[in-house]
């Protein structure tokens, strides 16, 4: 019986850590089309997201089964919980990887070149997701703290792209539709951000049973 | 065993005891009753004379305890019974006792209780008067007997219980201790029971097998370890399910972990291109792909464990190919500029011809247009000329001839061919140094001085100058080309002896040159084992520093 219980905690694990890599390849496709302008990577993303909602119920119905039958306790009981809280979080990177790629592709070709600061803003997002995964992968509480303490880091950018906006708005260097979508892009990375260290907490609550707050 | 114990001494406690009973029940019985018969004989008779003697008045006052005295007359009526009114008895005469009694003087009869729980004897006497006495005792049956003993008995066999549980206990333990403190490791130096001997035997060989079988398991496994972890490609073992049964140092190395046996191996990369590898191998195809790791580019080959037709694992084997990648680069790189590069001079030579053709040129321009067919035309020769210098270099310049040569003889030379040129752009060149001789080839030592000299006047600025050293050195002879021009910043360094690689790539075709000079160099310098030192600082200055090894030992 506990054997078939942990196959089953194991498929779950891979699962988890399937959908991870599913959102760190969304979110670094968006990155990369910001950088090297990339009208097509609407196209490349949708089925990634898609992939990744689908991943989400199968997960949840998992998660359900799982309770319903096993009526784990402890540990186990933590880690089925708190994976169901993850991909609730990871669901959402999903979606603002499609809704930042989306706003990419109104661009017309324009990128973030001016825009020096969001495209660090990317790359410090993505660390944070990859990071993330990672302590999940390896049950690292540790990892999962520095994830949640970079999210300051991740905020900080936010308030320099916007800063950095209003400067451009304000010398006319660029026009307005430009530098509301850039700061769009910018809020949708400061949230995604904020999903990565929800998921790091969650990690630390499935390996100590504690809350962080975030 | 315990228990097994203890059944068998109670078994044969019991047996024991019913065996006692049914030997003392059937001798003891018969003996016991023929006493009994006899005792009742003597009564009788005691009894009889008694009444012939004193009648009636005998039984006034008689004791008769344990008897039953009975007075009949003649016709069988009941004159005097010890334990019943006589009035009320019947007729006794159809008695058997009686009966006896009556014909033969004396007579005996055992009859049994209704309930056959006891027996009664009866005796009876013929008087002188022709009465008759008869007396009568009870006897407990077998049966009787036994029930009686019941209790006892039960008793008994409480005891007997009890002692066997304790018997059986020690004895048990007994016989196990000895067996418990077998030194199994070492079965055939016990001193048991001669009963164990074979057993032990047994264990012996069978753990003298498992030892062979062992060490050969041990033997196969070091042997795949010594192989795999000396092997420079990685080589990951998975089972059916994508967990890592062995991985080896490389791969631990280049996937940054230390120990994951047993683990999933998403847990290790969870990449998508890996992901897919993995479920084609799975589903038993061979699979390859390549895989950035740690900045270096991998191909992935995924091959199936097959047995019976169903996958059982998948092995997966890494190397590294990133010197290909880049080489299938580099090569596709030159190629494109070769092309180019070849291609904007014809352009503008068939331009030219063009318009001379159609007599478009007019007769006082027609100078200045084929001047330009000419540079150009020489731009293309130059070009082929230094493509073919670096193809001799890339095929090897083993078929060139190694001569002595002086270096500040071979310097001068090429400054002199390069005069022109740097009175055009008002650099002034200078040459210092000794008498420098290095054992080497010619030409390709002409082509690193001529290059760098070139190079130090094309990219210096207006009435800039070029330092030209010759220096000997105890074990080399170093040559060192120094400019005022316009350097090369840091992030170029490295870039800048690539082939066709150009720092300012908008300016090139004011500046000329084909973009294959430094390249050159190096290349010359490779083949001379030279060392070859790059300082450069933006709008200051290059300084070109060979340093050619070990002057004297070729003599």
């Amino acid at each position: 019986m506990r054997t078939r219980f942990d196959a089953q905690l194991m498929t779950l694990n891979r699962e988890l850590i399937e959908m991870g890599a599913l959102c760190e390849e969304a979110i670094a496709l968006v990155a990369d089309a910001l950088a090297n302008s990339d009208n097509n990577v609407i196209r490349k993303v949708v089925p990634i997201e898609e992939e990744i909602n689908e991943k989400e119920h199968s997960i949840e119905s998992m998660c359900l089964k799982l309770l319903l039958q096993q009526q784990p306790v402890a540990r186990d009981l933590r880690q089925i919980s708190a994976a169901m809280k993850m991909i609730t979080d990871m669901k959402r990177v999903g979606v603002q990887a499609t809704d930042i790629a989306e706003i990419i592709s109104f661009l017309d070709g324009h990128t973030a070149e001016d825009c020096i600061e969001i495209q660090e803003m990317a790359k410090a997002t993505i660390k944070m997701v990859t990071e993330s995964v990672d302590a999940y992968v390896k049950c690292d509480t540790k990892l999962a703290e520095i994830v949640i303490q970079h999210d300051d880091v991740v905020d900080n950018y936010f308030d320099r792209v916007k800063n950095r906006l209003i400067e451009m708005i304000a010398q006319n260097l660029v026009d307005g539709q430009y530098a509301l979508d850039l700061l769009m892009i910018a809020k949708y990375f400061e949230r995604i951000g904020d999903h990565a260290a929800n998921v790091a907490a969650w990690v630390v609550f499935s390996v100590t049973g504690e809350h962080v707050e975030v | 065993m315990t228990k097994r114990i203890f059944r068998s001494i109670c078994l044969v406690a019991l047996a024991v005891l019913l065996a006692a009973l049914v030997l003392i029940m059937g001798v003891l019985y018969d003996y016991f009753s023929e006493v009994q018969k006899e005792q009742l004989r003597v009564e009788t008779t005691l009894a009889a004379q008694g009444v012939a003697t004193s009648g009636e008045s005998y039984f006034d006052g008689l004791e008769t305890e344990g008897y039953r005295i009975t007075w009949i007359q003649e016709d069988g009526t009941v004159l005097y019974d010890s334990q019943a009114n006589h009035v009320e008895m019947e007729n006794h005469l159809e008695r058997e006792e009686v009966k006896e009694a009556l014909e033969h003087g004396y007579g005996e009869s055992v009859r049994y209780s209704d309930t056959m729980m006891e027996r009664q004897l009866y005796s009876a006497q013929r008087l002188p008067d022709s009465s008759i006495v008869r007396v009568s005792s009870n006897q407990y049956t077998v049966v009787t007997l036994l029930l009686g003993m019941m209790q006892p008995m039960c008793i008994i066999l409480f005891f007997a219980a009890i002692l066997a549980s304790l018997f059986a206990s020690k004895v048990s333990k007994n016989i196990v201790k000895p067996m418990n403190e077998l030194n199994l490791d070492e079965p055939l130096s016990n001193e048991g029971y001669d009963e164990l001997s074979p057993l032990l035997r047994r264990i012996a060989s069978q753990q003298e097998q498992l030892k062979t079988q062992e060490q050969e398991l041990q033997k196969k496994q070091d042997e795949f370890r010594a192989i795999t972890s000396s092997m420079t490609e990685g080589l990951i073992l998975l089972n059916n399910k994508g967990a890592i049964i062995s991985m080896n140092h490389a791969a631990c190395q280049l996937f940054n972990v230390d120990d994951c046996i047993g683990d999933s191996i998403l847990t290790v990369n969870r990449s998508r291109v890996l992901q897919e590898l993995l479920a084609k191998a799975q589903n038993g195809e061979r699979a390859e792909t390549t895989i950035e790791l740690n900045g270096s580019e991998y191909q992935l080959d995924a091959s199936p464990v097959k047995s019976e037709d169903a996958v059982t694992g998948v092995v997966l084997l890494l190397f590294d190919v990133t010197e290909k990648v880049k080489a299938e680069q580099l090569r596709r790189e030159f190629t494109a500029n070769v092309s180019h590069e070849l291609k904007t001079p014809l352009h503008t030579i068939s331009g030219c011809a063009e318009l001379m053709m159609n007599h478009l040129v007019k007769p006082e321009d027609m100078k200045q247009f084929t001047e330009q067919i000419y540079t150009e035309s020489q731009r293309m020769i130059q070009l082929v000329e230094d493509i073919i210098e670096l193809s001799h270099l890339d095929e090897g310049a083993e078929e060139m001839k190694y001569e002595n040569v002086d270096l500040l003889i071979l310097a001068k030379d090429n400054m002199n061919r390069l005069q022109s040129e740097a009175d055009e752009k008002n650099v002034t060149m200078s040459l210092f140094g000794d008498e420098t001789v290095v054992y080497g080839i010619p030409q390709l030592l002409t082509g690193i001085v001529y290059n760098l000299c070139d190079n130090a006047i094309k990219y210096n600025r207006e009435g800039g100058k070029v330092q030209i050293e010759v220096r000997k050195e105890e074990q080399h002879a170093v040559l060192t080309v120094k400019d005022t021009g316009i350097g090369i910043s840091a992030e170029h360094h490295n870039r800048v002896f690539e082939r066709f690689y150009r720092v300012d790539k908008s300016h090139s075709k004011e500046v000329g040159g084909t973009g294959l000079g430094l390249s050159i160099v190096k290349h010359a310098c490779k083949v001379h084992n030279a060392k070859l030192e790059l300082q450069s600082v933006p709008n200051e200055g290059t300084t070109v520093m060979i340093v050619f090894p070990c002057t004297s030992s070729k003599f």
